[in-house]
């Protein structure tokens, strides 16, 4: 069964939640990171997470909620991203970000596109295709920055952070479908 | 109601308390006034070094004054978030692109003394409107009179190279003065307290160049005395400034306080 107009807002919402977070993110970042070649990579991507928020939440309004509509993720969701944001170690935030946080972006993008229909949900689909495009160059361009600068290429939270994003499949906090107890109590 | 962020930490010059400095790498030597800095007249090798890398650093300042925005105001409409992260990409390859030319010259970060005085005056201003203010409409501006000029110094000099790069710059500095000057309008067209805001921040930007003015007559770190010429503001981009969204009369008015001294825009050399 393929996820129903309500279901497709609320991910594509909390995906641009994500996305707006790693933006907010990036900037807390960029003056507090001394490394200038970390700064420059971490200033440019500020941008492309921000226009990725920007096509999903013009999205959402045209999927019957909100324009920009960006719900929290999970509660253990949001957890990981908090504790991201947290770190202050540069090879940490490098490692996290292009090794843990994009490919795990990636992959729930690509769960999104399995669990929708194409043919109905087809602006839905260009835009997370537009978006997951624009990935690998981001992580292509840490791997020069990491060559640049070999010290920020071993980061110890990377790999755990991965593991615990994989472990976290639940993402969308999904509201009660219309009609339901719930949604006439809320 | 405008959202408002204090500074994380501050430091006081000369009896002016300031912002905090940004991250930067030990190898980087931080002044906080003129005469610390290692800046040279002319276009020798060394003064093309001090330069680059003197812009490379600012360039690197209105990124982060960018990203702090961003950080600071999540309540912002969102187009103007959008454009402030633009910004903030612009700003991050004005730095490679003057990094690299540094290094094409045979210069290195740190090699002379940087200032992060942007940063330290706009982190100061605890709203949007403000630091807009000062640092697109006021800081950015500025670089678009500078620019207007160095671009011509560094060809007369014979290096098209550089000078291709600042052009490229500048044109994006109209862009960032015009999203900011269009924004201001609209945000005091929606809430007048908004110009109240705005207003403080120029007071301030005032009194903080008011204490740290550098003095005709003081030598800066490499012994070269400061001359009237070196104090006096740049010469006026008339066309940039109009382009960038400001009205004939605010032209007008930087005209006057720059002693009338401008570029004539290309449009009137034609004629």
């Amino acid at each position: 069964m393929t996820l129903n107009v309500r279901e497709r807002a609320d991910t594509i919402g909390t995906l641009r939640h994500i996305s707006v977070f790693a933006m907010e993110t990036l900037a807390r970042w960029v003056p507090t990171t001394p490394e200038l070649e970390a700064k420059i990579v971490l200033g440019r991507h500020i941008w492309e997470f921000a226009q990725h928020a920007d096509g999903l939440g013009r999205r959402t309004h045209e999927l019957r909620a909100a324009m920009h509509y960006s719900p929290a993720p999970t509660d253990p969701y949001v957890a990981i991203l908090e504790e991201w944001r947290a770190l202050t170690a540069t090879a940490d935030r490098i490692g996290t970000l292009y090794d843990a946080i994009i490919p795990d972006l990636d992959a729930r993008y690509a769960a999104y596109l399995a669990a929708t229909d194409v043919f109905l949900d087809e602006p839905s689909v260009r835009i997370v295709e537009r978006n997951r495009a624009d990935l690998p160059r981001m992580i292509e361009e840490s791997r020069a920055l990491r060559k640049e600068r070999p010290e920020l290429a071993a980061s110890p939270a990377a790999a755990a952070m991965a593991r615990r994003l994989a472990a976290c499949t639940e993402y969308v906090s999904f509201r009660a479908p219309v009609g339901s107890t719930a949604e006439r109590l809320a | 109601m405008i959202a408002t962020a204090a500074p994380t930490s501050t430091k006081v010059v000369r009896g002016v308390t300031l912002h905090g400095e940004p991250a930067r790498e030990a190898i980087f030597n931080v002044v906080s006034t003129d005469a610390e800095m290692a800046e040279w007249p002319g276009m020798s090798d060394e003064s093309r070094r001090e330069r680059l890398h003197r812009h490379m650093n600012n360039e690197c300042v209105a990124m982060e004054i960018a990203s702090q925005a961003v950080a600071d105001f999540p309540d912002a409409p969102w187009d103007l978030r959008m454009s402030i992260a633009r910004q903030a990409a612009d700003e991050s390859r004005h730095v490679e692109i003057l990094y690299r030319r540094l290094l094409e010259l045979g210069g290195r970060k740190g090699e002379f003394p940087v200032s992060n005085y942007e940063w330290s005056v706009t982190g100061m201003i605890d709203n949007l409107p403000g630091r807009l203010a000062i640092e697109n409409r006021t800081f950015e501006a500025g670089l678009i009179d500078i620019l207007g000029q160095l671009k011509t110094t560094w060809r007369e000099a014979g290096d098209d190279r550089t000078a291709d790069a600042l052009e490229a710059i500048l044109a994006d500095e109209i862009t960032h003065v015009r999203f900011a000057n269009r924004w201001i309008k609209l945000l005091t067209e929606r809430d007048p307290r908004v110009l109240l805001r705005v207003a403080q921040a120029i007071r301030y930007l005032r009194a903080v160049n008011a204490a740290l003015a550098p003095e005709v007559g003081s030598v800066n770190a490499v012994g070269v005395t400061l001359t009237e010429e070196k104090v006096q503001p740049p010469a006026v981009n008339v066309s940039g400034r109009l382009e960038a969204g400001f009205t004939e009369e605010e032209v007008l008015e930087v005209l006057r306080q720059a002693g009338f001294r401008s570029i004539i825009p290309e449009q009137l050399r034609t004629t």
